[in-house]
């Protein structure tokens, strides 16, 4: 494994808001694509190949609409492909690049892409039909209420709340506050969050992502590439995937493997980026998690997959203080996270370029003091396709 | 490329075409080929480092389609990855993931099961950007009906079995629900002698999207594949055969001359676009385990041995293109 | 060729379309089997050989050990909730709330099945939860004319329970 090193040259990210009606769904692809090309200093002319993250096709209304952004990607003339897991999907890219560029075939490749989840008037009945055919998509089962369903259930098991929940929120929209490009920036009090509309008991409003428009990209590179050029990207020292059943109900009881109320698969995923990098007390060697929790329970117990806490002892973690600015020891989603951000196609590229910037030392006002190591991660389907990836800025052994 | 780089074989490949399959669903299909391909590669899934699906959501009627097609591919408990642009990408990716070190083994599932969807040219309309070509209907027909016409030299067909001037019905390809699967694996994973085929190398590039501003008689992405094959010793100059899926039978000549194929060199054995039915999504990975499985060795094969590329032309008329070259022997 | 001054865009446009995609998707023998029981208010599961679960809603094939499942099993109508919410928002092209669904393992089953949990009043959140808590017992209520589909069923709370 890692015949070549990877490094992350560049990143990119738009701002993430409610909608943009300045640009088609294309241009803002293209955005994500130029900001990632910025930062990496170079231009498309030295891009080797291009992979593309794109989510339900429904989303954005067409097709197999990877190949409508071709011309804006610059890939005209290039090796280009896409990928499609879901929520994870960006990061399942991230990790289909570096699988390029680890192959020895590549030495620059572009990952870049949009989401606006706005055009889709019903993008929760849309995401209904991701359920099973016969059984399943009679009942309406969306993404909020298959991750209520894992809220109750870990609340129950580890005799967590709301409040718990509510100071995950309290948590990230106090950092995202300090990050320009977040869409959630207003902070907002454990009070305000338990007094915001339930919208799937135990979800509320305050404790739900929201449905984000914006761009994203990032640029990968070969060792040798960077070492030529004279580079210093950030490295990806571990990636980690994993699936889970798809039948929900198949995670509960005492036959199941794994339990809804937790990130079990994840919590393997995360352990073979760990194996991978070297990383044997994550808790202690890494100083950033950027993490896909796109309600506020999900990074709950992601925390604890991650092995940043035991099992169920993440809300007591929170309520001490812990993983936020500020803090001693690793930061949680310091750029407010899925939870104040959502672009779902780029929602895993957004993880990556956060956990870049931190070990850059480029993060500005959401900057983890002296950070040097970070994990990312990302989720997809119905809490059943798991990324995650370790990042640092060199190559030495992270202790 | 790297000497440490791992020779990658071919060890198993499986299709289930049906006409119209009413009595499975489709991921029961999914499971079954998966299985019988594992059975045929002599491997257990625990065994397996990865999966790699290819499905298009639009003409299954699945939102996500990894998500229901992951656990009947084999997936639980392992890297899955969904490959959405074709099902030739999701080969290429699986070959990518052994080149890269993960692991030893991959396992490669593309479907498309069109009969699910009522009305499945409707679903390819999607395809078309909502502002100027939704409005004028296209689709993949079209697309290429309009690329065979700047190929016209003789007048074109004027019978009435015309499906969109000039293509005929003979012409286009033939569709049907099908699932393809193959199993990859890298050198000294396996007892050798037991691999199908091994690949030799894979190219795949593509053009823009808006037709307008391509000059759709060049193939430009193909010869942008054929490129990256040829650079690495691996072009069509040595190639015994071809199977090569297209949106058209013009096009499919056309690739050969884009390819310029060496004299004798045989194309589409496996049958025409018409009689050789195939989902769009997947008619390129459908030609490359066709590639890949004539190479296979032979008892009292007493000629050079076999090298077969598998071509996939995906999008309107050709937009993508990707190349996979199988030899019966390790590339040298 | 001239250049001219950028055209005045009067503000953005937007194009509303509806992708009116229709399915006829196969079930299969043994999900038809499933919904066929259901007309007959059974509720039928199949084993795995090889882990020896019986999954409910029936499958053709375990996901974990890959292997075709055997054996059809007829579960209980009774069973314990395992988890479940109360939707009180309204999404486009799903039912008007308040609903409240849940998934139940059925007593003889390995999995649990989800469905509706019909028969409560809803309008009181706190109330409601607490009748619904993990591991409460319900029973499934079948339509009065079942047709064989996944709405035929839903689960309730035992009558005077």
């Amino acid at each position: 494994m890692n015949r070549q090193h990877v490094g992350v040259l560049g990143v990119g990210q738009s701002e993430y808001v409610t909608r943009r009606t300045d640009v088609t769904f294309p241009e803002l692809v293209r955005e994500g694509a130029l900001l990632a090309l910025a930062d990496a200093g170079i231009t498309m002319d030295e891009v080797d190949a291009v992979v593309f993250p794109l989510a339900p096709d429904a989303l954005i209304g067409v097709g197999n609409g990877e190949r409508w952004c071709v011309e804006a990607l610059g890939a005209s003339g290039k090796p280009f492909m896409r990928v499609n897991n879901g929520g994870a999907t960006g990061m399942s890219a991230i990790i289909a690049a570096w699988t390029h560029v680890a192959s020895g075939m590549f030495d620059v490749v572009l990952v870049a892409g949009a989401d606006r989840v706005s055009e889709s008037g019903s993008a929760q009945s849309v995401l209904n039909k991701m359920w099973d055919v016969g059984y399943e998509r009679p009942v309406p089962l969306n993404t909020i209420t298959m991750l209520a369903l894992s809220a109750m259930r870990y609340n129950h098991l580890y005799g967590a709340d709301e409040t718990d929940m509510a100071r995950v929120t309290v948590k990230n929209r106090r950092h995202a506050s300090l990050n320009p490009k977040a869409h959630l920036r207003t902070p907002v009090t454990v009070e305000e969050v338990l007094a915001s509309r339930v919208l799937a008991w135990p979800i509320k409003l305050g404790d739900a992502c929201p449905s984000s428009t914006g761009a994203a990209g990032a640029v990968l590179v070969s060792e040798r590439y960077a070492r030529a050029h004279g580079l210093h990207p950030a490295w990806i020292r571990g990636i980690g995937q994993n699936t889970e059943t798809f039948w929900m109900g198949d995670r509960v009881g005492p036959r199941s493997v794994s339990d809804h109320a937790d990130a079990d698969a994840l919590a393997v995923a995360f352990q073979r980026a760990y194996t991978r990098a070297g990383v044997t007390d994550p808790g202690r060697q890494l100083d950033v998690a950027e993490i896909y929790a796109p309600f506020s329970s999900v990074e709950l117990h992601v925390i604890e997959a991650a092995g940043l806490a035991a099992k169920g002892e993440a809300p007591r973690r929170i309520a001490e203080g812990h993983f936020a600015l500020g803090a001693n020891g690793i930061v949680v989603n310091p750029s407010g996270g899925v939870l104040c951000s959502n672009p779902i196609a780029v929602t895993g590229v957004a993880r990556l370029a956060e956990a870049t910037l931190q070990v850059q030392g480029r993060a500005g006002a959401h900057q983890v003091a002296d950070a040097r190591t970070a994990v990312a991660s990302a989720i997809g389907g119905d809490h059943q396709f798991y990324s995650a990836l370790v990042l640092s800025d060199d190559l030495e052994e992270i202790a | 490329m790297d000497p440490d780089t791992p020779h990658v074989a071919v060890l198993a490949v499986h299709t289930d075409v049906v006409e119209r399959e009413e009595h499975r669903s489709l991921e029961e299909m999914i499971f079954q080929a998966s299985r019988a391909v594992l059975e045929r590669a002599g491997l257990d899934r625990c065994a397996l480092d990865g999966v790699v699906l290819s499905g298009n959501d639009q003409v299954d009627g699945r939102v996500i389609s990894c998500m229901p097609s992951a656990g009947p591919a084999g997936g639980v408990g392992l890297d899955v990855t969904m490959i959405a642009s074709s099902g030739e990408h999701a080969l290429v990716y699986g070959y990518l993931r052994l080149l890269s070190g993960q692991g030893r083994t991959v396992l490669v599932v593309g479907w498309g099961k069109p009969s699910e969807s009522v009305h499945p040219d409707f679903a390819e309309l999607v395809s078309a950007e909502p502002y100027v070509l939704r409005a004028v209907g296209m689709n993949d027909t079209l697309a290429a009906a309009l690329q065979a016409s700047t190929w016209i030299t003789d007048g074109g067909p004027s019978g009435d079995d015309v499906v969109s001037w000039p293509l005929t019905r003979d012409d286009l390809p033939a569709r049907c629900d099908g699932v393809y699967a193959a199993v990859l694996a890298v050198e000294g994973s396996f007892e050798p002698g037991r691999e199908l085929a091994w690949v030799h190398d894979a190219g795949w590039s593509t053009d823009r999207y808006e037709m307008g501003a391509r000059d759709l008689r060049v193939q430009t992405a193909l010869a942008g594949a054929r490129e990256q094959v040829t650079a690495t010793g691996c072009g069509p100059a040595g190639w015994t055969s071809v199977e090569i899926a297209g949106p058209s039978e013009p096009a499919v000549v056309a690739a050969t001359a884009t390819l310029g194929l060496a004299d004798g060199a045989a194309v589409n054995a496996s049958g025409s676009l018409a009689s050789a039915p195939a989902p769009a999504h997947v008619a390129g990975l459908a030609r490359m385990l066709a590639a890949a499985g004539s190479v296979a060795r032979r008892e009292a094969d007493t000629g050079p041995p076999a090298v077969a590329a598998g071509i996939g032309l995906n999008g309107f008329a050709g937009q993508g293109a990707t190349v996979m070259v199988f030899g019966e022997e390790r590339k040298a | 060729m001239t250049t001219i001054p950028a055209p005045a865009a009067g503000g953005p446009q937007f194009y509303e379309q509806t992708w009116d995609l229709s399915y006829r998707h196969a079930l299969g023998e043994t999900t038809s089997a499933f919904l066929g029981a259901l007309a007959e208010r059974r509720i039928l599961g199949r084993r795995c050989p090889a882990c020896g679960r019986v999954l409910v809603p029936a499958r053709s094939f375990c996901d974990r050990d890959h292997v075709d499942t055997t054996d059809w099993v007829e579960v209980a109508r009774t069973g314990a909730i395992e988890m479940f919410t109360i939707v009180y928002e309204p999404f486009r092209n799903l039912p008007a709330p308040p609903y409240a669904l849940a998934y139940v393992t059925l007593d003889g089953a390995d999995t649990a099945l989800v469905g509706y949990v019909r028969g409560l009043d809803l309008s009181d959140k706190d109330a409601a939860v607490a009748a619904l808590a993990i591991g409460t017992r319900v029973e499934v209520g079948f339509a009065d004319e079942p047709q064989g589909t996944a709405a035929d069923y839903w689960f309730e709370l035992p009558a005077g329970g």
